[in-house]
Parts: C-alpha cells; structure tokens; sequence
C-alpha cells in the first residue's frame, strides 16, 4: 500500500522548517536552482512511484559515451497520483526527456518540472 | 489510596503534554497503571436506550450513569431527560473517550482517580461508542497503523483536518449536526485555524449521531463470553509467522469484560518460543484493549519480540474471531499483527503454512501445516493445495503440525491458492510462479528518527518482498503475486542531505533489513534509500534483483517560534513551550 504519510509530513512541518532558527527539514526544494534550467535525454534504469518524492533514476551518456548516473525528483506520489500517473508511467528501458532545476551542489540530480517518457510527454505537479 | 487522576496528569512530562501523546498516556493511566478494581457493575448490565426511530436526532442519547451524571454533569447541563450537553449527542472509540477525559482533567481541572477514569470511559464507549462496521475502517488510528489516507473526499477536509491529525481521528465521531457545528467552531478557535463551513455538513452527513447500524447494534443482545481457549495466528515484519494460542480468564469474580491472558506463540520461522502474560477490557461487546509482556529483560533489543505492547483488536458480534495489532516502540513501529479464532475442542484446524510460495516445476517440496487437533491418521488426500499441486507423502505428523512433500507441475498456474486440511482451509495461503520478476524493499516509504537526550529512537524493520507480474504481464500492476520474503544483502544510500553535514552519522542497516538510526541527533533531516539487492534472483540481464524504499530519517523534536514540535506517527505535532537547551 502506498503511504501518504510522508507528504503529512512535509506539508506539517515544511513551512516550519523553512523559516531561520528551525531545524532543517525533509527537503524542500531549496537545494535545486530555480534560475538555472537544463534539458536532458536518457533510458529510465528504474522509477519509484513513492511518498515523499517520486524519484526516477536514469542513464544519460556523456560526451565519452560513458553511462552518467542521474536523479531526477518530482513530487509526492499522491499528487501525480491526481495527475493521471502511476506505478507504470515509465519502467525500465524507456526512453525519457527531462527538464528542470539541476542541483546547486553539482550532484547529477534534477527536480523535474518537465518529462516526455518514449515521446508523449505527462503532466507535471510542481508541488512539495 | 488511590492517587487522583487530576495528580497523574501534573506529573506527565510536557513532552507528553500534546495531542499525539494523549491516547498513549491516558490508556496508560485508566488501564493499565492500577489494578484492574471491580468496576461498578451496573454500567453493561443497563439495556442501552437508543433513542427511538422517529426520535429526533438531535435528541441526544441519555446517560444513566451516576458517575458519569455526577463528574460531568458538574459543568455540562442535563436537560432533565437524562441527556447531558456535549456528551448525549456524541459517540466514539474508547480512545476517543479517552482523549475527551484527558483533556477535561489537563484542561478544565476535572479531578478523577484511575479507577473512576476507567469506568467513566467504559460507561462512554460502551454506551456512546461505535458500533463495529463504524469503527472498522478506523481501526488503524487505534491500532496506530501508518496509513493511506489518499481517499478524503476534499481539498477543504484535507485543510481542516489532516494537517494536524489523521481524518480517522475525525471519524471517530459521530454527532448530531448541531454538535458538529459546536465541536468545529471550537476546534477552529481553540487551534487558530480557519473554520470550514463545510466541513460541519460534510460531517453531519457523514456522521451522523444515530445511525442504522448503531441502533442495530445497539438492540443487539449478548453475553459477553471471551473465556477460554483461543487460537492465534500472527505475523512481525522481519520475522515473519507466529502461531500458538491465547488462554482468556476472567480477571475476578463477576467480570465479564476484563480478562487475564496468557498467550503462547512460536515462531514457525525459527521455533522460538514466546510467552506473555496480560490484562486487557472489552468494550461495547467487541472492542479489546489492553497490554501484555514477556519476559523481556531491560537490556533487551528495540525489536525483542517479548517487548511490552499494548494490545488493539476488535471482537467479531459472535465473539469466535478477532483481529487487530499489538505494538510497542517509540513511535509504534513494530507491532504484531493478530488474528484470533475461537479453538472448538476436536475440531481439526489449520492456522498456518510454513512457507509462502512454490515454483512451478519444482520437486519434493517439504511444507509443514501448522494447526490444532489434527487426527491421528493423516494420508495425502487430506491435504490440498489445489490442482497441479501434488502430495507426494506425508512426512509426519502430529496433533499440531504435519509436514508433507509436495511436486509443482511445470504447467501449474500462477498465482495465490489456498491450502486445505480436510475442511479447514487457509484463504490464498500459497503463491505458485514460475519466476521472480522483481523485488520490493518494505515498507517502500517510511520513517526513522534519530535520538536526543532521553529520547528513544525510532527504529524500522524492513523486508525484501518478491513478486511475480502477474496474468497481465506486465510488472507492478495491481494482479502482481506477491511471493514472500527473498534472501537479499542490505545497504543504505543517503541520496539527500542538507549542506555541510556528514552522512556517516545517519545509521546503519543490519543484515536483516533492521535499520538502526544514530543515537545523537544531527539535527537535519536526511533522505535514504534502503537497498535490498537478492542474492539469487536475476533479472533478464543476468543481474541481481533490486529494491528501494525511500526512508527519511527525521530529526526526534524541533522548535520554532519558541514551541517544540515532536512527532507522532507522521506527522509533527505541536508539543507545548519550547524547554531550555532544545
């Protein structure tokens, strides 16, 4: 069974925790560049359609050809859950596009605010 | 002498000073702190007035308790018909009984002794309680489940309600309209939040005060007869299937609702052996609440299943099967889940397989059948796993346990059967496949907390789960088999941290998937994935299986605007003025 839980979490304690002087939190989306927007294409490796964050993992060859190893983050599952989305949307070897904020800290993870999954592209919730 | 209950509730730490830790603390208090007294007899003697079909509802539902008429009756007006404001037009669970005294006694200064708590609060949930098809699809807040609360009708109830607690906290209740209204406006005010016009008609048209199935239940008739010999099958994540039997007295002479248990169980993993011992109430006919314990010592680990727990289970109306959890941890993170069935002398049962699933072509599979009363005479016929399915020979047998050799087909469908001694079977038992398509770490999504000065941590078990796709085909869909535990390794990867923080210090995940977080607080929060990697199971690529279930890892309390907030489930709960040193 699928949790919300995790999404109570962060819409109890995220507005909390994002304020000075509190403890930090379960991630907001601070760590992403919202100013700095990067497109990439690749072969899903596995997706985790899960609370807090639905992650989908991915390879993107770099210049060499070599396999890069890249995250990408959306929201909870329950709000793509709204968006038509589900545990299949995408699996493993389908060919994926993505846009969105790269990682302040150079890490090759992306918050997605864009994806085409083997060229129909699906509906993104920017939500925490 | 007996200490006023309004003494204990000063004496509760402030940590324990929040709504999520009023149930814990309060049942604590009323059940389980003294010792079971005679409590006053005539409260389920009393036939139950439900008001009568044309009855207004706003009628309200009397009370005839003298000491519920006499404690609360001080502030709340009776109308001279018995029915007394606030507490007539509302019904709910023994915990939300609880919950309502607990915040009388902190709140308003009522001053009450355990054993007075404890009968006011019988009185309450067996006279003003739910009936069981209203409290089943709430059990989990009792049973202090994590659950899936994707289902609430709107974005306006999601607003009013779950931000601070679950919405089976609010369906709970039931009420008539009027008091809907004045419980919400209350709530509004007392938690400065906005008030929601619709939430009082959703609710007063979704919770009624009476209903159908209350005063079905309510003129339903019964003795109340839990004594004797029960069995007990159980399941604890990581350790898998426990089953044995539950032995109910009566604690004292002319109790029919409050009991002795002794309960012995093995593990049909390991065959360890598990003995406790316990009290426990039974509300309203079906709902049972209480604690038990074996013989777990102080240094024991977090996990040991012999731990304390306090026991949630709900009574079917004809009182000859239950079900619930028994759970212990900081955060009520590991729990057995029950289930009960009256044991019938000579009557052959089977409880439990030892085992999960079988692939299709294999060969002298050796199962056992765990039950009660078994024949002396066993032969092959007696056992059925269904076609393709073939009982090759009975290994042994005895009153309790027969173990026999099995041979799969090659061409046996997949999927879940059920398995059968004679007449007694167990529904969907047995998984057949022919391969394992993939693996999930569980729980996928969770929580663990780190430590802090005199804070426990919150721990968490997890398990490798294997699963076959299924007649469609097609993998993580909703027909996947699901095939039991797979033999993995185990390991965590921190794929979220806050800047300039060390990762080394989140925790460790031991070689049964039990994940044990720092002792010291970090203070930050950190993102995990917990990775089961088989150590058999390939995929089409000829590499190992894997798993991941997202675990964060949360901080045990923080403090904003001069409040700490600790959390409870999960969700983070505001726990009062922020201490020195926090």
């Amino acid at each position: 069974m699928r949790n919300t839980f995790l999404t109570a979490v962060l819409i109890t304690a995220a507005g909390l925790f994002l304020l000075p002087g509190s403890a930090s939190a379960h991630h907001g989306w601070a760590a992403f560049d919202p100013d700095s927007t990067v497109t990439l294409h690749g072969t899903v490796t596995d997706f985790h359609f899960t609370n807090p964050h639905c992650v989908v993992e991915f390879d993107v060859k770099d210049d060499k050809g070599q396999n890069q190893k890249w995250q990408g983050e959306l929201t909870s599952l329950n709000r793509l859950a709204r968006k038509g989305w589900s545990a299949t949307s995408m699996e493993a070897g389908d060919d994926i596009t993505v846009s969105g904020y790269p990682a302040r800290n150079g890490v090759l993870v992306i918050r997605i605010s864009k994806i085409a999954v083997k060229g129909r592209e699906l509906i993104v919730d920017m939500g925490n | 002498m007996v200490a006023p209950y309004r003494a204990l509730a000063k004496n509760v730490p402030a940590s324990r000073d929040s709504r999520g830790f009023l149930l814990c603390s309060l049942s604590l208090a009323a059940f389980l702190s003294a010792s079971f007294a005679t409590t006053r007899g005539q409260t389920l003697e009393q036939p139950r007035r439900a008001p009568a079909a044309e009855a207004p509802d706003e009628a309200g539902i009397p009370v005839t308790d003298p000491l519920v008429i006499a404690k609360c009756g001080a502030c709340h007006a009776n109308d001279g018909h018995g029915n007394i404001e606030r507490i007539s037009t509302a019904r709910t669970t023994p915990e939300g009984w609880q919950d309502v005294l607990r915040r009388m006694v902190l709140v308003k200064g009522m001053s009450l002794t355990p054993p007075e708590a404890r009968t006011i609060v019988k009185y309450l949930s067996t006279h003003l309680g739910l009936a069981p098809d209203e409290a089943r699809p709430v059990m989990y807040d009792a049973e202090r489940r994590i659950h899936d609360e994707s289902d609430v009708a709107n974005e306006e109830l999601v607003d009013a309600c779950t931000k601070c607690h679950t919405f089976a906290r609010a369906l709970s209740w039931r009420r008539t309209a009027g008091d809907w209204k004045q419980f919400l406006e209350g709530h509004a005010e007392r938690y400065k939040i906005p008030p929601h016009e619709g939430a009082v008609a959703f609710f007063a048209r979704a919770a009624p005060l009476i209903t159908p199935g209350w005063t079905g239940w309510s003129n339903r008739t019964r003795a109340q007869n839990l004594v004797g010999r029960w069995l007990v099958t159980a399941t604890l994540n990581g350790r898998g299937k426990y089953y044995g039997e539950m032995v109910i007295e009566a604690a004292g002479a002319g109790t029919d609702d409050e009991f002795k248990t002794r309960v012995n169980l093995r593990s049909a993993k390991d065959g360890s052996a598990l003995m406790r011992e316990g009290r426990s109430a039974l509300y309203d006919g079906y709902a049972w609440r209480g604690r038990s314990k074996g013989g777990v010592s102080a240094s024991a680990a977090p996990d040991d299943p012999a731990s304390e727990v306090r026991e949630v289970m709900c009574f079917a109306a004809d009182q000859s099967r239950a079900e619930g959890r028994w759970f212990w941890g900081q955060y009520q993170e590991f729990g057995f889940d029950v289930k009960l069935q009256r044991a019938v002398p000579d009557d052959a049962r089977l409880l439990v397989i030892d085992g999960t699933a079988l692939k299709t072509g294999s060969q002298g599979q050796r199962i056992r059948l765990i039950g009660d009363n078994f024949p002396g005479e066993v032969i092959p016929a007696d056992v059925n796993f269904g076609p393709d399915v073939t009982v090759r020979r009975i290994i042994s047998h005895s009153a309790t346990e027969i173990a026999v050799e099995v041979d799969v087909s090659a061409g046996a469908q997949s999927g879940r059967r059920d398995v059968a001694f004679r007449h007694s079977s167990i529904e969907g038992a047995l998984a057949i496949y022919d391969r394992i398509d993939y693996i999930k770490a569980t729980p996928e999504s969770t929580l663990a907390a780190f430590g802090g000065p005199g804070w426990p941590r919150g721990y968490q078990q997890f398990e490798a789960i294997g699963y076959q796709r299924g007649p469609d085909g097609k993998r993580h869909t909703a027909d996947d088999v699901q095939l039991g535990p797979v033999d993995v390794t185990w390991s965590i990867e921190v794929f979220y941290a806050p800047a300039d923080t060390n990762t080394d210090t989140v925790g460790n995940v031991s070689t049964t998937g039990f994940f044990t977080p720092a002792a010291e607080s970090p203070k930050s929060n950190f993102d995990v994935w917990v990775i089961a990697q088989a150590r058999e199971e390939k995929d089409a690529d000829g590499k190992p299986l894997v798993g991941k279930a997202y675990l964060v890892v949360t901080v045990p309390f923080y403090t904003f605007n001069g409040r700490r907030y600790v959390r409870d489930l999960e969700r983070w709960v505001d726990d009062g003025p922020a201490r020195a040193g926090q």
